[in-house]
């Protein structure tokens, strides 16, 4: 028997056959099909039991109630909580995208110590005790008022525990970044006395006179005034936006006003004036300097003046001023974009003005003069000697930006020792690089951050912070909301790393000082505190989770005190002489302050303001000499330079360049960070003499092809 | 070659005949083509059958055995422990949580099995990690409060009759796909005697078509 | 195929009146359906956004210039005449995209597809985008990936889906309840709930109880200026995209705005007053 080909291809032949007849070839085209559908590395979510469970949002100072949808005890999706007071169901896209800032794989894990040129993570226990050492060393010193500390707000429980450290310490320098809340009750301290602030009736307003508030980019609490706006409609409420540039708002208004960059305290009072002149107003309640102001307010800002200065027809402002005082419930509102940075009090106040004239104050659609009442308290901190000789001292600086220039001005540290809390002062504030030298002068920085952002990259020691879905705290209301309701934040998910309450962090900080200092902090922690300060108003919030604490217009028509404007203060210029103007433009795809935007919300961001890692300027192309649509371009202004990109937008002045805020970050997260530029970069600090603000709201700039 | 010759001079007959009948040889090879045939097709078809499905199907032990007849005459039927939540969402297998709801890491019983479980799991705290064999591929949506409420359906139909077993069977896994041989079904070939034998997307559609008329929409099954 | 004549036909009317252009939608969309993301999503052709927010322009310029925001899901076509053949269901190979005739939604399945494209060819509105790599999260982010949808794998095409998994969850609750039907408010997409403005209204087009066939008030019969064309709407503020190919959309677009309705489709001179005071017919279903 000869085995040859004939064999081998009957094998052949027949162990195919065999196995084409067999399940073998059906099972495995099968089993192989499903097997390309699923790769190991393809997530493939766990399921469980769906539970829902309620907080409030403190991303911004919306405070927003929102509901977290939980599968098997893991949050799945954020959404707006029905119902809550502030916003009823809505949400903005940063708060619903909550859960990529609380996995941010760049967030800080455990405490860092900052070694040379790197931070090295370290246990709590060492992170506490090292920072104790510093800060008694200062106390050592007798000038414990070289304790400083920057926190986003001047509310709230934490704010709180920060300004009892100090006390208790001995210093009274705790500043507040300028919020639009800050900005409001300057405003309602230099018309109405100290201890108020202002809120807007929007949703029962008639006629709102907004002079550049971003109602639908983030001013305020945004979810309320979008829904305050998308309401307008049925209300019959008529939106007019004085802006040099089409923002969102101004697409939505009745009537767009394009004035000059950093005219618009001049066109309020020119109404004014309009207003006083046909005595459109009503003066109940006027008391220091109305004649005075009514006499300046004719002249300086007459008509022709005015037209001249803002580029509007005189014909405009008188139409402006008769509807604005014929309507039954007008409202004027400030605050250029969010409101936050680059404000001054001259517009504020004379914007306002225009609310006092037509006496809408605490009348349903007006603006509401609340008393900032503390629904927290606090026992008296235990304070030492010491503590008593540095509290008792006068503030170093009237703002942050003054502590800067304070700092950067002296030769010897004026500061030793900082605490930053939720800001990020060496991006937010003008011209950052001299914040960056200012903190590079500090001896000892300590950041109570999660995020290694462009401050907690200065600081010697980072005091990690859980997310607002891993803790507890009360949520007050501001920035405007004409209610004032205080929510709970409350934790949806045990911390994800080796981060702390920021009150638990000064718990333990006070009781490794010793002394008096601990004796301040006698909590066992930050929750049995905050039922402690709480008070009476703690059984609503650890039930219902937030407490009314007042909603309607306030009783009674505060007084009025004229003498500021009377003085007809100057109005801030753009820095340069450079022919265009550089604005700031606040975006609600993009965050302000300290936070940073998320990959969520950056997706959402145009391809006509991001391309790449290429910021795009918006310019009318009238003013858009020698450029090409979507070109390379280089922006000059005599802070500094920038490349960009140009696009031609015929929704903005002749003149004007606008560029977004909230791009340009430089930390290490390739999701959000190097991408555009960091618009304060371009614009430096131009202080308002009185009020002290940074009220840079632009710089002259150039712009050439690259 | 004398052959050759000899068809050329015989006649195209013969030569035909001699032509195609060929080497007594090739006979011979021919015969041994088909035996090789043969068997290979006899062991390959028969490796398919038998030999295919060990290679292919993993076999694991459940952590340890889980005794159902003992536990619905204890603690109840199927919907003591497999129910349906408030929100109609099914609640599968039971965690520890509820396993503790009866059990406590002293063992109630004498079995060996239950000795485990109290000292390895909840003494431990820790979850049991129960093999399961109707778990479905991820893009499946599957209604259990469709089809025990709206249908009206059993559990054996779809799963057997587990409840009536005293041991926990072993659970075998398709090496490629990763799912359990009850998918498929344990017959190779995929055909199935009881409904349960089979859990496959044309086995849904199949019992869909008859009871509603309509195989169903993609978005009905599927995520 | 069924015909049931108490199928549901989901839709959306979308008032761009209301619309800020915040992105809300966008947001609360890529969350709720594990949609990945990328270190550059600037290149728009690739970003994948089930739900994206186009800004529209009146084209004058300043300081005449209007601005509108639109907001455009997927449009679940039911094709012309309304009959269920889709332009992506029509074309796909693989039957990985099929049209629904209870709901009216077009479902995706992503085992089915194989990447071939095509779907995303004959889509007019550029509703559906392609996995060209791996969809990966962030060590931890995975976490917050939703049990409800399934994550896709490279290779496949994927588009809004009208958040179906809310159906499938809201039906699961009614059967559980011992009901068969759903109320309005239980099945509600990701968007319809994210928008701080309440711009976006979703239900049930054929159910006169829903908010949504009150505002739309759609004609079932064919339009007799287009026969491909049904459940125009007999509110003269409301139009729907590309409406005169046919496609016969379920997203419909609210706006006092005549520019804005005119932005609706692509109009050669003179066409648009022919067809600017065309409401669909007077007569009652």
């Amino acid at each position: 028997m000869k085995v040859d080909r004939r064999s081998f291809l009957g094998l052949g032949l027949g162990a195919v056959a065999g196995v084409v007849v067999s399940p073998v070839g059906l099972k495995l085209t099968d089993d192989s099909s499903i097997w390309t559908q699923n790769w190991p590395w393809t997530p493939v979510p766990i399921d469980g039991e769906i539970s829902y469970d309620s907080s409030v949002c403190n991303l911004c100072p919306g405070n927003c109630g929102i509901s977290v949808r939980k599968i098997a005890g893991r949050p799945v999706k954020i959404e707006g909580l029905g119902g809550y007071p502030v916003n009823d169901g809505g949400v903005c896209l940063h708060g619903i995208s909550g859960l990529q800032y609380l996995y941010d794989p760049s967030r800080v894990r455990t405490p860092l110590r900052k070694n040379g040129d790197i931070f090295e993570a370290i246990s709590w226990e060492e992170a506490i005790s090292h920072t104790a050492g510093k800060l008694a060393d200062i106390r050592k010193s007798d000038a414990p008022q070289k304790l400083a500390c920057i926190t986003d707000k001047t509310q709230g429980s934490v704010t709180g525990l920060f300004q009892r450290f100090l006390t208790a310490f001995g210093s009274p320098n705790l500043y507040a970044m300028p919020s639009l809340e800050s900005n409001l009750e300057l405003t309602a301290q230099t018309l109405h006395g100290s201890g108020n602030t202002l809120g807007f009736d929007l949703e029962n307003s008639d006629f709102v006179l907004s002079f550049g508030a971003g109602l639908i980019e983030g001013w305020g609490s945004p979810v309320n005034c979008f829904k305050a706006n998308a309401s307008r409609k049925e209300r019959h409420c008529v939106l007019y936006q004085v802006e040099p540039r089409l923002s969102n708002t101004a697409a939505t208004a009745d009537k767009w006003i394009p004035v000059n960059p950093g005219t618009e305290a001049d066109l309020a009072l020119g109404i004014c004036a309009v207003m006083i002149k046909n005595t459109l107003f009503d003066a109940a309640n006027f008391k220091a300097g109305f004649a005075k102001f009514a006499a300046m307010v004719q002249i300086e800002y007459s008509l022709d003046k005015v037209a001249q200065t803002c580029g509007i027809n005189p014909g405009e402002i008188e139409k402006i001023a008769s509807l604005f005082a014929k309507a039954k419930r007008p409202v004027a509102v400030p605050g250029k974009g969010r409101g936050e940075s680059g404000q001054n009090l001259k517009e504020f106040a004379a914007v306002h003005t225009l609310n006092c004239l037509a006496g809408n104050l605490n009348k349903s659609g007006g603006v509401f003069i609340m008393a900032q009442a503390s629904d927290l308290s606090f026992p008296e901190a235990v304070m030492d000697d010491v503590a008593e000789l540095g509290a008792g001292q006068e503030k170093m600086a009237g703002s942050v930006n003054d502590l800067v220039e304070k700092i950067n001005a002296a030769e010897k540290p004026v500061v030793d020792a900082l605490f930053v809390y939720n800001a990020n002062p060496c991006y937010s504030l003008s011209a950052p690089e001299r914040v960056r030298q200012a903190f590079k002068k500090i001896p000892f920085v300590v950041s109570f951050s999660s995020f290694l952002d462009e401050t907690a990259m200065e600081a010697d020691v980072i005091l990690p912070i859980s997310t607002f879905l891993e803790r507890m705290e009360d949520v007050p209301s501001q920035a405007g909301l004409a209610k004032k309701i205080i929510g709970l934040m409350r934790p949806v998910i045990k911390p994800v790393f080796d981060t702390k309450d920021p009150g638990d962090a000064l718990i333990l900080l006070a009781n490794a000082l010793e002394g008096t200092i601990a004796e301040s902090f006698a909590w066992e922690s930050y929750a049995e505190c905050l039922e402690s300060v709480t008070g009476d108003n703690w059984s609503s919030l650890s039930e219902e989770g937030h407490v009314v604490i007042s909603e309607g217009a306030p009783e009674g028509v505060p007084d009025v005190d004229f003498t500021f404007l009377a003085t007809n203060p100057s109005t801030v210029q753009a820095q340069g002489e450079f022919e265009l103007t550089l604005i700031p433009v606040d975006n609600i795809h993009l965050t302000g302050a300290a936070l940073t935007v998320s990959p969520f919300a950056l997706k959402t961001v145009c391809d006509r303001v991001l391309t790449g890692t290429d910021i795009v300027v918006e310019i009318n192309p009238a003013t858009a000499k020698g450029l090409k649509d979507y070109g390379d371009a280089i922006l000059t202004t005599p802070v500094g330079e920038a490349r960009v990109k140009v696009s031609f937008n015929e929704g903005i002045m002749p003149g004007v360049i606008g560029m977004v805020r909230g791009l340009g970050h430089t930390f290490d997260n390739k999701f959000v960070s190097n991408k555009g530029v960091n618009v304060n970069d371009l614009i430096g600090p131009v202080v308002e003499s009185g009020s002290g603000l940074d009220a840079a709201f632009g710089i002259k700039a150039k712009i050439s092809k690259a | 070659m004398s052959k050759i010759e000899n068809k050329s001079e015989n006649g195209s007959m013969e030569g035909a005949g001699e032509g195609t009948g060929g080497d007594p040889k090739d006979d011979k090879g021919l015969g041994l083509g088909v035996i090789f045939f043969m068997v290979a097709f006899l062991v390959c078809f028969l490796s398919g059958w038998l030999l295919f499905p060990k290679l292919l199907y993993s076999k694991r032990e459940q952590p340890f055995n889980f005794d159902h007849v003992l536990h619905t005459s204890e603690a109840g039927d199927c919907e003591t422990c497999h129910f349906l939540r408030e929100d109609g969402t099914f609640s599968g297998m039971p965690n520890l949580a509820s396993c503790m709801e009866c059990h406590t890491d002293e063992p109630m019983g004498e079995t060996e099995d239950e000795a485990i479980f109290a000292r390895e799991y909840v003494a431990k705290e820790k979850e049991v990690p129960w093999f399961i064999y109707s778990k479905q591929p991820d893009c499946v949506f599957f209604s259990h409060a469709a089809h025990i409420n709206a249908a009206g359906m059993e559990c054996k139909t779809c799963h057997g009759p587990i409840g009536e077993s005293t041991t926990s069977r072993p659970y075998e896994e398709n090496r490629i796909t990763g799912y359990s041989r009850d998918i498929w079904g344990k017959n190779i070939w995929g055909i199935k005697k009881h409904s349960w034998d089979r859990m496959k997307m044309d086995d849904c559609a199949a019992c869909h078509k008859e009871e509603t008329g309509h195989q169903g929409y993609c978005f009905q099954c599927h995520k | 195929m069924i015909q049931d004549k108490k199928a549901h036909k989901f839709g959306m009317v979308i008032d761009l009146d209301k619309c800020t252009g915040c992105g809300s939608c966008m947001v609360s969309c890529m969350s709720e359906n594990n949609v990945p993301f990328k270190e550059d999503e600037s290149r728009k052709k690739d970003s994948i956004t089930w739900m994206r927010v186009y800004k529209l322009t009146n084209g004058k310029s300043f300081p005449d210039t209007q601005v509108v925001y639109m907001p455009r899901p997927c449009q679940h076509c039911s094709g012309k005449g309304g009959h269920g053949h889709s332009p992506c269901v029509s074309v796909c190979p693989a039957t990985a995209t099929d049209y629904g005739y209870d709901t009216g939604i077009v479902s995706q399945i992503y085992t089915r597809c194989f990447g071939c494209r095509y779907c995303m060819g004959a889509c007019p509105y550029h509703a559906r985008y392609f996995n060209w790599w791996d969809p990966k999260w962030p060590e931890g982010m995975e976490k917050y990936l939703s049990p409800n949808v399934s994550p896709r794998m490279r290779g496949v095409v994927e588009k809004c889906s009208f958040c179906y998994h809310r159906y499938q969850l809201a039906r699961e609750r009614a059967y559980g309840d011992g009901r068969d039907g759903i109320e309005e408010s239980e099945y509600q997409t990701a968007c319809t709930t994210a928008c701080p403005a309440g711009a976006i209204v979703f239900g049930d087009l054929n159910d006169p109880s829903h908010m949504v066939h009150q505002i739309v008030k759609p004609d079932p019969h064919p339009d007799p200026m287009n026969k491909h064309v049904v459940d125009k709407s007999r509110n003269p503020k409301v139009f729907r995209l590309l409406e005169r190919l046919g496609t016969n959309t379920k997203i419909y677009y609210l706006s006092e705005r005549e520019w804005v309705r005119k932005a609706g489709d692509n109009y050669l001179d003179g066409e648009w007053d022919k067809v600017k005071n065309h409401h669909g017919s007077s007569s009652h279903e």
